[in-house]
């Protein structure tokens, strides 16, 4: 029913997922959210959806990524801080 | 300790969620209930009613009009807040952290930029103007707008982008998006129909679709160009510091 | 014994769902746990995605064709469900200008307070 290469990708998802949790310098916290979000992208042209990962690699990918760089050189960078 | 707790709680959550979605219907199945109501209609007859061969263009813009001019709204408020909070960008009192760096720009980057702008655009226009045959539309085309913006300023820098794209240029198309609902739904309002009903019944039924699919155009342009703009506009906003 | 595989058969069909509340919960614990505001809205990013994925996932079907309608083909072969995309495509979109007013409003409180941890922050005046 499901094909190996998306169950590969959903549990690279979670890796990620776990990955921004679990790191404390939060520039490598956004570079990971980023392949979080392309990961994301590829799942969604997977279930049948490529306005989904068009949106979703232009905007959380490239967009919200910018974002929190600007964010984090503009403030702190490590988390304990 | 607490970190424990709120592992436990947490868990606990994740197993209230898990055992919930045992008694979901398998998923990928066409029996399922999601696909009952109205989903074949949108199939079958949504390229002559909405106007679009892509069905997910033809719902956001056509059958959920409304939901959509929210959403476009909803962007226009958050650059409004960000503006509220942060401040427009000025040259005379801002610099960016880009344009102050002492690190040389690489060679590499400055040229792969230079190169790959031009395309980047011309494929973000490609997207908004296509969006109703392919995958695609405004929200897509107008990211990857913002997108080839955003890499020109953090290549070149700052000052460069804002000389480029003055503001009394970008104030008037960041209010775009609104501006193409607003253009082509008040056709339908003159013509004693309903807001946002693409039609003009005094024209020929031949030249219906045609139409249609320029009102339709209108509104992606309009929400392409504002998309990007807006984008544009925030980062500028957030990328600026003060001079000393 | 014979239920036990039933039950792991239906867990594994509805896989999609189970990663996306598997990535809910990370995102919660994300947002009760850390204390820095940035990780916080990564959190709060990451539980937005894994609705979408919920949602998406729902109307997704086995083999299924992206809801394009071209000339030649007929309505009868299998497309995925349109309205979960279409209704997702502008959660995507409002997503990134609650990050953009977020960060902004994050921006000028570091600027005021001097700091980002929620747990100074309560302590500030």
């Amino acid at each position: 029913m499901l094909r190996s290469l998306d169950v590969l990708l959903l549990i690279f998802l979670l890796v990620t997922a776990i990955g921004v949790v679990c790191t404390k310098d939060l520039l490598g916290a956004a570079i990971i959210f980023s392949a979080y979000s392309f990961t994301m992208a590829i799942v969604w042209q997977q279930l049948g959806a490529p306005d989904l990962a068009l949106t979703e690699a232009a905007v959380g990918a490239g967009v919200t990524t910018v974002l929190f760089l600007i964010a984090i050189s503009r403030t702190v960078r490590r988390e304990d801080e | 300790m607490k970190k424990g707790i709120i592992i436990f709680a947490v868990f606990l959550f994740w197993l209230l969620l898990v055992s919930a979605m045992v008694s979901l219907p398998p998923m990928g199945s066409p029996e399922n209930p999601a696909y009952s109501h109205i989903v074949p209609r949108y199939l079958e007859e949504g390229v002559e009613e909405a106007g679009a061969h892509n069905i997910i263009t033809g719902i956001i813009l056509n059958y959920r009009g409304y939901d959509t001019m929210g959403e476009v709204t909803v962007i226009l408020t958050a650059l409004m807040g960000v503006l509220a909070v942060l401040g427009r960008e000025n040259l005379l009192h801002h610099t960016s952290k880009v344009d102050e760096s002492t690190i040389e720009r690489s060679v590499i980057v400055k040229c792969v930029v230079r190169l790959l702008v031009p395309f980047i655009i011309l494929f973000a226009l490609y997207i908004i103007l296509h969006g109703a045959e392919s995958p695609g539309g405004g929200f897509q085309g107008g990211a990857i707008l913002g997108a080839s913006v955003i890499a020109l300023t953090l290549t070149f820098g700052f000052s460069l982008t804002v000389k480029k794209l003055p503001l009394k240029y970008r104030t008037v198309f960041e209010s775009a998006g609104p501006l193409g609902f607003f253009i082509s739904g008040v056709i339908g309002l003159f013509c004693g129909l309903n807001f946002l009903t693409y039609i003009i019944p005094s024209v020929a039924p031949a030249y219906q679709d045609l139409i249609r699919h320029l009102l339709l155009l209108i509104i992606e342009i309009g929400i392409g160009v504002g998309g990007g703009t807006i984008i544009a506009s925030v980062f500028l906003a957030m990328e600026k510091v003060g001079k000393e | 014994m014979n239920d036990l595989t039933e039950l792991f058969n239906k867990l594994f069909v509805n896989f999609n769902y189970i990663v996306a509340a598997t990535l809910f919960v990370i995102g919660l614990y994300t947002v009760i746990a850390k204390s820095n505001l940035i990780k916080k809205f990564m959190g709060l990013n990451i539980i937005e995605t894994s609705v979408f994925l919920f949602i998406v996932s729902s109307g997704a079907i086995v083999g299924g064709k992206a809801p394009i309608i071209g000339e030649g083909v007929s309505s009868k072969t299998a497309f995925v469900n349109p309205i979960p995309q279409a209704l997702i495509l502008t959660g995507i979109v409002v997503a990134m200008s609650t990050t953009a007013v977020a960060l902004s409003l994050m921006i000028k409180l570091y600027e005021q307070c001097g700091t980002l941890n929620a747990d100074k922050l309560k302590e500030l005046k």
